[in-house]
């Protein structure tokens, strides 16, 4: 099926017909299908080409976040994840787009210009991981590495009508994922194919010494609390456009129709998923993002006449507005005085959600819920305000907070753009995330979009 | 009257083979920027591994220093931009520290409380030539240790020799080179004064202090200021200050340099720090006699006098050696003075230290017990040490070889003290007309002839006797 990577003009020809092919989506920020070999030709993933989200390193490809800061900067090294990837025989082809170094819901917020939506090009493709789910869904490439801080892997694929795990925080190594919120992120897979976006996520598992907060993940799979797979959803009036709310008794019907047990459950904990995942987010950000200064490495400003100056001028052009901003939040939530209002509260209201959830998954297995409140919206002004991108980011972050797995499920085609719906399920349980939603692939099938290769 | 409080906050650099969070080597190079990575650079999607050797380290100093000693150690961010920082923050430890609320006690000192002990990681550093900013990150990354006292010095001098004694101990544990010229030990204070009963003043650290006599001389000038201060009724600024030692005093820093909220927050890169039994009993097992308790029981135990004692525990290798040296068999007279004199000569003509000369406790007592038993000379003793201190030799065999021994034929000396008068007639005659003085003369003429084997103490009475058998 993905031979079309084997000789060097194999290669060329897939060049040629991606760059074609993403002229009009700039899904990937780089494209060189001729510069990595197959390591393993008899590995699991042997010549399958890959996309990797732009703030993942990959040895001889750039790195840029999406960022003017670091337009220039070309990974001296792999991400463990990439180094697995490449050991299981799978080819790197590209770098993809994204918000800049993560912080958005859109990809509008690329340095470099936005993602276009395969099915809608009018509309966004999601974020942050727009780029990975686009390439995926227009065909590009059939899988995609991304990473999720707040749900940038699941509503770009849900936008896009794709396949995306955001895997247990700690299993997949972040050792070369550029940290946006470190006790947050995490490196995941985007794909049309269920069984490929699994064995991708086996092959880049497992515990790294480089990442001291990475897990050994455990060998056997985890079984239903009650021998079958049992669901629990969420009940009452949770703010969705009509597609979404369709989709989601429909998805809800579907789990019911196949006899399943599931039961409706109320999490008031959700209403502060978004203060909290802000103030740690930005905290986070605002310490992670304080290395680019120009001096070591990446945008130098020209302006600079002592070295904090050039420190100050280098960050100022280097930045977009939106990654300013969440760094002056992290800077204000943190600062002196303040701790115990904003950030060590924030902490302790998330060991609550986090036991919420705990509770949930203690009595049934796959809890569902929307990815976003709506359907891709449009670029620029047509679309939603920052403001509001945040707010709806309400269904996604919760699982960054708990740090719990969660996938991104297609469910269906409303007015030509995907609908998307995610499953939940206890630490290292990706595999009951898998079967349910291989049990529901017949009456949700993925459908290709528009003009996908 | 007015009262002075002084703290001290200490940075030790751990003797560890590699850095704190990844495997650079850590040591000093001439070379800017050639111990580096992507980990020590702060370049992106990088993240840090805790070095177990620095944990161990900066425990066995926790321990030492009786600190209670935190079961879930947890690594914060401090956050300051400076260009020498590849990340813009520190690593370091804030909340939970390895080690708190540790007691130190020394004679002739008060008891010094130790707030904390927290590891961290070092910068690197910014040379500035002309126009030029240039960055060297090699001690980037290097493991810290931050040791900070409550205010609990009144006078300088205590503070200095609460830092000698700091040495000493890092130096016994073998944690750290103790070398504060080449900054691998670093030393700020705090300061505050006020009039007497009313508590701490207002604290003014004081910082780029090289070496103990900075410490001590900036804390004499800032308690001299303050003091002034505070007496004409002026108050003192809580502010961070630097020891200009051309100048000698200690001059206030920028305002914005002081300005700095570090916005502490847990590290999320790095899991609390949990110490296991095991590693404790590790850390116990590592524990040693700290200098200034062996000093004090040198001085009970063998009777020597204080600077005997303090010269003999100046460093570990060297009071190992004299215990086992007593051990051993020779006298402590002998050992102390022995140390103290002619080893410590060679020693320092060779530039070397006890532990890489060749002179090992076997070969000085072989030494030592042979002068005990009369066997050799003070001399000849004083020959062989040299040469065993600066070659791999067997004592004995150099004795042998040099033919030191002291002879026990004394018809054989007589013979030679008979030659040497008939030769020296004119001392011979001024000696038997009343001037003892020319004798010393003679006894070293024999000495030559004999090669050192006569002894020193018994041929001036042989040569008097000799001379008045003369008539």
């Amino acid at each position: 099926m993905f031979d079309v990577l084997k000789t060097p003009e194999d290669r060329k020809a897939f060049q040629e017909q991606v760059s074609v092919a993403d002229k009009g989506i700039h899904s990937f920020l780089e494209l060189d299908a001729t510069k990595k070999e197959c390591k393993n030709p008899s590995g699991p993933l042997a010549f399958i080409p890959f996309g990797v989200k732009d703030n993942i390193a990959v040895e001889g490809f750039h790195l840029t976040c999406a960022s003017k800061i670091l337009e220039n900067f070309v990974s001296p090294y792999n991400a463990t994840a990439v180094e697995k990837l490449e050991a299981a025989g799978g080819i790197v082809v590209g770098k993809t787009n994204m918000d800049e170094f993560g912080m958005g819901s859109s990809t509008d917020f690329s340095a470099f210009g936005g993602t276009n939506n395969p099915w809608n090009k009018e509309c966004v493709t999601g974020g942050s991981s727009g780029g990975s789910a686009a390439a995926v869904a227009a065909g590009l490439v059939p899988v995609a590495l991304g990473s999720d801080t707040g749900g940038s892997i699941r509503q770009p694929a849900a936008f896009c009508g794709v396949y995306g795990l955001k895997p247990t925080y700690g299993a997949v190594s972040r050792y070369g994922l550029v940290a946006y919120a470190s006790s947050l992120d995490v490196i995941g897979v985007l794909s049309k194919d269920l069984d490929l976006t699994e064995k991708v996520f086996n092959v880049i598992k497992g515990q790294d010494w480089h990442d001291q907060t990475s897990i050994a993940y455990p060998s056997e799979p985890a079984k239903p609390v009650k021998g079958r797979l049992s669901f629990t959803y969420l009940e009452g009036d949770l703010g969705l456009s009509p597609e979404i709310e369709k989709g989601y008794k429909a998805l809800i019907q579907a789990i019911k129709d196949k006899g399943f047990e599931i039961k409706g459950v109320q999490v008031p904990s959700l209403e502060y998923v978004i203060p909290v995942y802000y103030t740690i987010a930005t905290a986070e950000a605002s310490a992670n993002l304080a290395r680019y200064n120009g001096i070591r490495y990446g945008h130098r400003s020209k302006e600079g006449e002592t070295p904090m100056d050039l420190m100050e001028k280098s960050r100022n052009e280097g930045f977009g507005d939106e990654v300013k901003l969440r760094i002056l939040l992290g800077t204000y939530v943190l600062r002196s005085g303040f701790q115990d209002q904003y950030y060590i509260k924030a902490q302790k209201i998330r060991t609550k959600i986090i036991d919420d959830f705990k509770n949930i998954f203690s009595s049934s297995d796959i809890f569902v819920a929307p990815a976003f409140p709506s359907q891709a919206f449009k670029h620029g002004n047509a679309g939603l305000t920052p403001y509001q991108q945040k707010v709806a980011d309400k269904f996604t972050v919760t699982a960054n907070l708990t740090g719990m797995p969660a996938l991104s499920i297609p469910v269906g085609v409303e007015n030509g753009l995907p609908v998307g719906m995610q499953l939940f399920a206890n630490y290292c349980s990706e595999n009951l995330l898998f079967d349910a939603a291989r049990e529901l692939s017949d009456v949700f099938p993925v459908a290709d979009a528009p003009e996908a290769l | 009257m007015i009262e002075s409080f002084i703290g001290l906050e200490i940075h030790i650099q751990l003797l560890t083979k590699t850095k704190v969070f990844c495997n650079c080597k850590n040591e000093f190079t001439h070379v800017p920027n050639s111990h580096v990575c992507p980990v020590c650079m702060g370049y992106p999607g990088v993240l840090p591994v805790l070095n177990e050797e620095a944990v161990r380290k900066a425990y066995i100093v926790c321990r030492a220093m009786n600190c209670h000693l935190n079961e879930k150690a947890v690594f914060d961010r401090k956050n300051y931009f400076y260009p020498d920082m590849p990340k813009n923050y520190q690593i370091s430890q804030f909340n939970s520290p390895f080690g708190v609320k540790g007691l130190i006690e020394m004679d002739g000192m008060p008891k010094v409380r130790i707030h904390d002990a927290h590891l961290e990681e070092d910068a690197g550093k910014l040379v500035h030539e002309g126009m030029t900013s240039y960055c060297d990150y090699n001690r980037a990354g290097t493991p810290l240790l931050e040791i900070v006292t409550e205010p609990d010095f009144k006078k300088p001098e205590e503070a200095e020799l609460f830092m000698q004694n700091f040495r000493k101990m890092v130096r016994y544990l073998g944690v750290c080179d103790g070398n504060m010229e080449e900054g691998s030990m670093r030393c700020d204070v705090n300061v505050s004064v006020n009039f007497e009963g009313k508590g701490l003043g207002r604290k003014v650290e004081v910082k780029n202090l090289n070496s103990f006599r900075h410490v001590k001389l900036a804390l004499q000038y800032e308690i001299q200021r303050q003091s002034r201060m505070i007496t004409a009724g002026e108050s003192v600024v809580q502010e961070t200050r630097l020891w200009n030692d051309e100048k000698k005093r200690t001059e206030g820093m920028r305002s914005k340099e002081n300005a700095n909220d570090y916005r502490y927050f847990p590290e999320p890169d790095l899991p609390p720090y949990c110490p296991t039994k095991e590693f404790l009993a590790q850390i116990d097992a590592a524990q040693v006699e700290l200098p200034w308790v062996r000093k004090k029981r040198f001085i009970d135990e063998y009777g020597l006098n204080e600077d005997g004692a303090e010269f003999l525990t100046e460093e570990k290798d060297k009071a190992d050696f004299f215990e086992n040296a007593v051990k051993g068999g020779i006298s402590v007279a002998n050992a102390a003075s022995w140390m103290r004199g002619e080893v410590a000569k060679d020693l320092n003509k060779a530039k070397k230290s006890l532990c890489d000369s060749f002179l090992t406790v076997e070969k000085f007592v072989t030494v030592i017990k042979l002068l005990e038993a009369e066997k050799i000379n003070a001399q000849a003793a004083k020959k062989v040490m040299d040469i065993i201190i600066n070659e791999d030799a067997d004592p004995m065999q150099v004795i042998e070889k040099n033919n030191l021994m002291q002879t026990a034929d004394s018809g054989e000396v007589e013979a030679m003290v008979e030659k040497l008068l008939a030769e020296n007639t004119k001392v011979v005659a001024q000696i038997k007309g009343g001037d003892q003085k020319p004798i010393g003369f003679l006894i070293g003429q024999l000495m030559k002839v004999s090669g050192g084997k006569a002894d020193p103490k018994k041929a001036r009475e042989l040569i008097l006797n000799k001379i008045s058998q003369l008539g």
